[in-house]
């Protein structure tokens, strides 16, 4: 785990509201597994870090994917090259690809593409053919990049690829590896009890200590989605007590 | 830097407060040269799970959580951490609670001898069950028979968490003290709500929450002067701090200690640059210790 004082590089569109964000962070560029994520902060900016997974690495630099939803991430997006955030990572348990898959299928909804990029490119470089399965509400939402062998999109009103959702528009495959809204990470537990998912929890620390993003699971009892999660094995999650609409307050 | 709580001489001024440290295993980026001491997560007879989520959200300058002191139970920590503990080089205390004054002394006689448990800091801010569920905090005889319930099963540090959710923190203060505290930790969160207004309920599942971090620390200054002005054995305070600034405006305010708690959520170097920036201000004025700062304390 390292604190970078990471130099914002570059800034992109990627769909409507939604941007791709590059900045410098070399140590956590060398060592970041598929679907760990950073926390970070930047001043002025809400109390807490903000986590992200980790989208890209492009050698020294690491990219994060956000929308401005709230006072903060417009904080975040109007920052240009050569601004500084503090970045603490990489953290968390990440995907798992074991041994001998040998297709992927990789389900994303909405700003769920975050963490799925680097699991495509270390599925490919195992030798396992990948299918990205990506969802959004409309065309304009959906991602203009992606990665992987077959591509399948899906929006909700049909005005690119399959009309409906990516878990109904998904094939079956050896691994599963899902992120997006907890209410379609449910679906795919529903479909594919064995798949990978990477939740969403509102989140404190980020490093295991404030026990403040809670994971309910079927066993009964809590774990955190910062150290055990955010990917988990969708069977273990408890869905029905796992918020599915989180709202950050307003912090300015 | 070392500093005297009571008969305990800290190395330095600055603890990590319970709740925010976990059991010190898993603090990333740790300093531990900063640290005077810390204090464990909450500790409870008995496992339990905690609350549902969501547990935190962030407020102005704060945030609001409630976890519900999830926790392995003290078999638990006997066995995974204090083994740890007992190689550190600063005292760790142990934040006890319980839900009558019998459970209190029963934690405290098993953890009292312990390697690696250097003291007890209790947390009154539990429902009483034998008093249907009223704080042991809010009320001056209950807070008092905690305090004598653990005194009398260990000769070990006593320290007395306060809650702020309180008419006159003096009259706690002196009724722990009175009941055999070695020093008061001052002060525990502020209990707060926030609203979501996408779905006209509380953000929360618990429906309330401890606030903590900056929002409170003016707050947390005053009724930490009002405690110490109450008593005469030492104040650690509490709330809010983040800088080496806030930290001194306790000490001068009459606490001998303080305690870092959110603000190492949000950067994990606090606790060390809180000190190194101590250091800095008492170096600048000539000062050789915490101790010689001019107290804004004054008796009446």
């Amino acid at each position: 785990m390292f604190l970078v004082d990471a130099r914002i590089t570059g800034k992109r569109l990627v769909a409507r509201d939604m941007y791709v964000i590059t900045m410098h962070a070399p140590p956590i560029a060398s060592t970041v597994l598929p679907g760990q994520f950073v926390n970070i902060g930047w001043s002025p900016g809400p109390m807490l870090r903000r986590p992200f997974s980790v989208y890209r690495v492009d050698g020294e630099r690491i990219e994060i994917v956000l929308k401005a939803v709230g006072v903060g991430t417009a904080q975040l997006l109007s920052m240009t090259q050569g601004d500084r955030v503090s970045c603490l990572g990489p953290l968390g348990h990440g995907f798992e690809f074991g041994a001998g898959p040998r297709s992927a299928v990789l389900v994303s909804g909405g700003l769920g593409v975050a963490s799925m990029t680097l699991a495509a490119r270390q599925a490919a470089s195992l030798g396992i053919r990948v299918t990205w399965v990506h969802g959004a509400r409309t065309k304009e939402d959906l991602c203009s990049e992606s990665d992987g062998d077959d591509l399948i999109w899906a929006t909700d009103d049909g005005s690119k690829g399959v009309k409906g959702t990516a878990v109904a528009a998904a094939p079956d495959a050896d691994l599963v590896l899902a992120c997006g809204p907890n209410r379609m990470l449910a679906a795919v537990a529903a479909r594919w009890p064995e798949a990978q998912v990477a939740v969403e929890t509102y989140m404190g620390c980020g490093t295991g200590v404030c026990l403040g993003c809670a994971v309910p699971l079927k066993r009964g009892g809590y774990d955190r989605a910062c150290r055990e999660g955010p990917v988990y094995r969708a069977s273990d999650i408890d869905w029905a007590t796992l918020p599915s609409h989180l709202s950050y307050a307003a912090t300015p | 830097m070392s500093v005297d709580v009571g008969a305990l001489t800290l190395r330095g001024p600055i603890l990590a407060a319970s709740g925010t440290f976990g059991y010190g295993t898993e603090v990333p980026l740790l300093e531990r040269r900063a640290l005077g001491g810390m204090v464990s997560k909450g500790i409870f007879l008995r496992p339990r799970s905690g609350t549902p989520p969501p547990r935190i959200v962030e407020t102005p300058s704060g945030m609001l959580n409630a976890i519900g002191l999830q926790g392995p139970g003290v078999e638990a920590l006997i066995r995974d951490y204090a083994p740890k503990w007992a190689e550190w080089d600063f005292p760790v205390f142990v934040n006890i609670n319980g839900e009558s004054a019998a459970e209190y002394a029963e934690l405290t006689a098993r953890l009292d001898g312990v390697p690696g448990v250097a003291g007890f800091e209790i947390n009154i801010s539990c429902p009483n069950v034998e008093q249907g569920g009223l704080y042991f905090g809010n009320d001056p005889r209950a807070a008092a028979a905690v305090t004598d319930a653990v005194r009398k099963r260990t000769r070990l540090p006593v320290w007395v968490k306060l809650t702020p959710m309180v008419s006159d923190i003096g009259v706690i203060a002196r009724a722990v003290e009175a009941a055999g505290a070695d020093a008061l930790c001052a002060i525990n969160t502020f209990v707060g709500m926030s609203i979501d207004l996408n779905v006209y309920q509380p953000r929360l599942s618990f429906r309330t929450g401890g606030l903590s971090g900056p929002a409170i620390r003016p707050l947390a200054v005053h009724l930490a002067h009002q405690a110490a002005r109450a008593v005469r054995i030492p104040v650690i305070g509490i709330g809010g701090i983040a800088t080496a600034e806030d930290a001194l405006e306790f000490l001068v305010a009459g606490c001998t200690a303080v305690q870092v708690g959110t603000a190492t959520f949000v950067n994990p170097r606090a606790i060390a640059e809180v000190h190194d920036g101590i250091a800095a201000f008492l170096g600048a004025r000539g000062l050789s210790s915490p101790a010689d700062l001019p107290r804004y304390l004054p008796r009446d």
